[in-house]
């Protein structure tokens, strides 16, 4: 069953082109890493997938529904760990918690229950009363993935989950990924750490300056990804610079 | 001394650049009334300003450049108490309030005065130099509210913390509340030009409702599953919760009646011109005239409302209800549209320049 389902997906800002006509189906259960360099168009399109943001044209459907509507149904199904993580800096990470709690219709004790759970799993439990203005980098992005899984949705969209995360929370993120995918839940990621996207995703989609590059099973891709993820994006050219060299030169 | 004069330049780049602290003075409200209505019977008001004003996140120059970067940077002692010492002159507003300080005080203040108004200028310094400064600790205590929104207001109260029109207001509340208990036979007009003061010195925050949530914030909204009218709810419930204590020794009722109309009538400048705010700085909402002389019917309306309940009929109380639940209504269909086109533009932003969005307001 395809749960996200995009046609001819293109957002215009002004004269730039950011996503150029991007289609692709990722079915329910999968777990899709998007991937490409800064600035290809990765976060737009996780933008607007998730109804932050209206597509120029083409057509958007998540779980059945029409994206352009943004309904409240449509946000009640999905969960987002946005780009600039979605946090009110007056609000401690377990009032974060509490909030999508309330504002999700579940009963205080099921909210409870789970944010004491997601708080322990991830690493949060000893800074559950920190402020977020006054959490590091790590800990505002774990609270934020948090609330994407809290009310426990249909579609995790996820813009770069793993970046700035301890090797420990990264390894304890990629399990309850692959257990929600296991229980059919659909997980659409972005990620510059390749060597996370090897281990989880089930597809792979590609994208480069806002063109989809290339979409296929991650079972077919060449081992190593990054070899492959040079030659079909971008190589690294390396420069000189000679003043590096030598110290206080 | 060259390190010094960099980062002093620096710094006064960055204020430039930034202005904010004039244009938070110069497009609040409250000032704006003051300035043109009671001109040099104001001189209270003056003073409430300049004492507010230099409370120390307000005024310090040195707090644009990040503490750790600052730390870093390779400069002696000596070099970093010059620094403390010539910052505060390259921010406009300090020679402002010298310069208004002097006018407001001439041949009415004495040498001891002025000797106070030195050492609280020095203190104020002082605590900013030693990092002494309103913290998250107090707001922790800040009550849980009924409701699904409960955090949301929670949240927007502590926002409402954060602001300097709340220590005014709180000044001039308890300077009004004391001045009552000791002269009982306050006559009634006085009574009410009080409290409309009061809701006055907040009523730039009701145009500036979503000026502190942040970008981060302002993309929570857009997905949490709340409509409009319910985040614009929450975001008056946190005003309502502060206005309404403030004026109960005073005139409650038209204190609530200005209030609301406050908020109806700067609707549309907080769903569609919101204007990023800055902690610990007055409520800005006028970036030009059209906006100050809008910022002045504002507040003619707000006058009008809460004279029209104080000395007319309590019923008046009903039209401001009917006002603010109208544009609570109309403004809460808008605020998922302002929120995409505003969405839009940071993108058009981010394209085209290179330096993120509030950059320039830090070295």
């Amino acid at each position: 069953m395809t749960t996200i389902s995009c046609r001819q997906l293109t957002r215009r800002f002004g004269d730039f082109l950011a996503v150029d006509g991007v289609t692709f189906q990722v079915e329910a259960g999968s777990i899709c890493a998007f991937l490409g360099p800064n600035g290809a168009g990765k976060s737009t399109t996780l933008k607007m997938l998730s109804g932050i943001e209206p597509p120029s044209s083409g057509e958007v459907e998540v779980c059945g529904l029409d994206v352009r509507s943004r309904s409240i149904e449509l946000k009640l199904r999905i969960g987002v760990l946005p780009e600039d993580l979605g946090l009110f800096d007056d609000l401690t990470v377990e009032e974060h918690l509490s909030l999508i709690g309330d504002v999700y219709g579940l009963s205080r004790r099921v909210s409870r229950d789970r944010a004491s759970q997601l708080l322990r799993a991830l690493g949060l439990e000893h800074g559950r009363h920190t402020f977020a203005a006054a959490c590091s980098h790590g800990m505002r992005k774990k609270t934020s993935f948090a609330m994407a899984l809290l009310p426990n949705p249909e579609v995790l969209f996820l813009d770069e989950p793993f970046e700035a995360i301890d090797p420990v929370t990264s390894k304890i993120m990629r399990d309850l990924l692959q257990s929600v995918a296991a229980r059919g839940i659909t997980v659409f990621f972005t990620s510059h750490v390749l060597s996370t996207v090897e281990q989880i995703a089930t597809q792979l989609i590609m994208i480069r300056k806002g063109r989809i590059v290339w979409d296929t099973p991650a079972a077919e891709v060449p081992v190593p990804l990054e070899q492959h993820y040079f030659d079909l994006v971008e190589a690294p050219v390396v420069e000189e610079i000679e003043w590096l060299r030598s110290p206080r030169s | 001394m060259a390190p010094v004069a960099a980062v002093l330049t620096a710094v006064g780049r960055a204020l430039r650049r930034g202005q904010k602290s004039v244009w938070s003075v110069a497009g609040n409200n409250f000032f704006l009334v003051s300035a043109v209505v009671m001109q040099d019977a104001g001189v209270f008001i003056y003073l409430l300003i300049g004492v507010v004003i230099l409370f120390p996140l307000s005024a310090d120059p040195l707090l644009k450049i990040p503490a750790p970067r600052l730390k870093l940077l390779p400069l002696t002692g000596r070099e970093l108490w010059i620094l403390r010492a010539a910052s505060p002159w390259v921010n406009p507003v300090t020679w402002a309030i010298a310069a208004l300080g002097i006018w407001a005080a001439r041949g009415k203040v004495t040498a001891g005065l002025w000797g106070l108004a030195a050492g609280m200028v020095a203190a104020a310094l002082a605590l900013s130099a030693f990092g002494v400064a309103p913290g998250y600790g107090l707001w922790r205590h800040v009550p849980g509210f009924p409701g699904r929104l409960n955090q949301l207001v929670r949240k927007n109260l502590r926002q409402m913390l954060s602001t300097l029109d709340l220590c005014c207001a709180v000044l001039l509340a308890a300077a009004a509340a004391a001045f009552r208990l000791t002269m009982p036979a306050l006559p009634p007009d006085a009574i009410l030009i009080l409290t409309v003061l009061v809701v006055l010195a907040l009523s730039s925050y009701a145009g500036a409702l979503f000026g502190l949530d942040g970008a981060g914030g302002r993309s929570r909204y857009r997905l949490l599953p709340v409509p409009g009218w319910q985040l614009l709810a929450a975001k008056d419930a946190a005003f309502l919760a502060i206005v309404v204590p403030l004026t109960l020794p005073l005139a409650p009722l038209a204190g609530l009646s200005a209030a609301l109309v406050a908020l109806a009538a700067s609707r549309n400048r907080a769903v569609n011109l919101p204007r990023e705010q800055v902690r610990w700085r007055f409520s800005t909402g006028a970036g030009n005239l059209e906006d100050a002389m809008g910022g002045l019917a504002q507040a003619g309306v707000m006058i009008m409302a809460a004279a029209s309940v104080y000395f007319v009929s309590p019923l008046f109380l009903a039209p401001c209800i009917a006002a603010w639940a109208g544009s609570l209504w109309w403004f809460g269909r808008t605020l998922d549209r302002a929120f995409r086109a505003e969405e839009a533009q940071e993108e058009v932003g981010r394209f085209r320049r290179p330096m993120p969005r509030g950059a320039e307001a830090r070295v």
